[in-house]
């Protein structure tokens, strides 16, 4: 095969993977604010780290900006696959590709919808929040400061989880969010949203921001 | 013409209901993705099966909400559970239409998943046959993720579907299991479980 084609098949591939990614993501983070106390920050106010905190909402508003970029990625991906040129006899495998990015925006389209109901103001019922086993979680998001140790590893080599007993539910990049796999490279300036028990916060904290005051907003 | 059975109303508990809708839409979406990237008819039909499960379950959940919700005040805190069960059931329909895919023989252009393993993992289903060496066995002792990368996310025993199953779960002759991991990994462990290999390496 002629390696521009090659270049543009790993292009798609690139383009969709980040799709799938982005709109698993907003699953996770829409049942994450479900499952949420809404009122874990008035629980939390007297603690130093009470700044880090965030509630149902902020979880919600984050799903809700991911599905408008989830709308972007797959305009991108559409119009990638339908001008890569391809032949008559591949019109097939593209029309299958053209359908799996169409399935995956209503994925994250139904992932948005969950995360509505929080930002509806509706109370979670008790229902919802014995649907995911730790519901007195929290969460929490913390920035990754230059003299942190995080910086260049891969989540496997970072061991958050056994070290701080925190869970990386994302980790946000600029305009991205990554949904969190074993070889994801943490870098300077990620913002780590991580769930977990209230004793695991500030070993966290230690972790991502050592020195450095980190303002979320 | 698919047959539809006529759902009649149990007294299943409303989280255990979510909780199932929740669990297996999730488990469609990795089978539905594995099913249509590399052309997998098998695992296509799994989700095209599971579909029909999750409508039942909406149904089944839909009826409980009717019998739970007593005045305004009931309906107001149980708009929040239908909106979620109808998302997880817009979840399954996608998956379904992922997998139909591969079932309606349209196909993903098959360079596409070629480079799609080598920087995703996938699924695999493999069913443990006569002379395995895991039959019987407890899933911690087969220490799969240290040994080949593998790891078993869903059982298929029988009708049943065992979600994330524990580390004490044994897997027994018959059983489907659904494993992800890297493609070296899983065809290994796919000749393990049906008897083809019959040793399990360090």
């Amino acid at each position: 095969m002629a390696d521009h084609k090659q270049e543009v098949f790993e292009e798609i591939v690139t383009r969709f993977v980040e799709l799938k990614n982005t709109s698993e993501l907003m699953i996770d983070l829409a049942y994450s604010s479900l499952m949420l106390n809404s009122n874990t920050s008035e629980l939390m106010i007297d603690l130093a780290y009470s700044s880090l905190m965030l509630n149902s909402k902020d979880l919600a508003e984050e799903v809700e900006r991911l599905e408008e970029y989830v709308d972007k990625l797959h305009t991108d991906f559409e119009l990638l696959a339908l001008t890569s040129d391809f032949k008559k006899e591949e019109a097939s495998g593209f029309l299958g590709l053209i359908r799996l990015g169409v399935a995956t925006e209503r994925i994250a389209d139904a992932a948005a919808e969950m995360a509505e109901v929080v930002l509806r103001g509706i109370e979670p019922h008790p229902v919802l929040k014995l649907t995911i086993r730790e519901a007195e979680e929290t969460v929490i998001q913390a920035c990754v400061t230059e003299d942190s140790p995080l910086i260049n590893k891969t989540l496997k080599e970072a061991r958050v989880p056994e070290e701080t007993g925190m869970w990386i539910l994302a980790i946000k990049r600029g305009e991205k969010s990554l949904r969190p796999k074993p070889y994801t490279t943490i870098q300077l300036g990620d913002i780590l949203i991580a769930s977990g028990y209230a004793e695991g916060v500030e070993d966290l904290k230690k972790l991502a921001s050592p020195q450095h005051q980190c303002n979320v907003e | 013409m698919p047959q539809f059975e006529k759902i009649e109303y149990k007294p299943i508990p409303v989280s255990d209901l979510l909780v199932e809708m929740k669990n297996l839409s999730e488990l469609m979406i990795d089978l539905a993705y594995s099913a249509a990237l590399f052309n997998d008819k098998e695992l296509a039909e799994d989700v095209i099966e599971l579909e029909s499960r999750i409508d039942t379950l909406a149904y089944l959940l839909d009826m409980e909400i009717m019998v739970a919700a007593r005045d305004a005040e009931d309906a107001e805190t149980l708009i929040g559970v239908s909106t979620v069960a109808s998302a997880a059931d817009k979840i399954s329909d996608a998956a379904a239409d992922i997998a139909a895919i591969v079932t309606r023989n349209i196909g993903i252009h098959p360079i596409i998943g070629e480079i799609f393993e080598k920087v995703e993992e996938r699924l695999m289903k493999a069913t443990v046959k006569e002379g395995s060496v895991i039959a019987g066995k407890r899933i911690d002792e087969l220490d799969l993720a240290a040994r080949m990368g593998v790891d078993i996310i869903a059982i298929r025993r029988n009708k049943d579907w065992i979600l994330d199953p524990d580390e004490t779960d044994r897997v027994f002759l018959g059983d489907i299991l659904i494993t992800r991991g890297a493609p070296m990994g899983i065809k290994e462990f796919k000749d393990i479980a049906e008897g083809k290999l019959t040793k399990l390496e360090d």
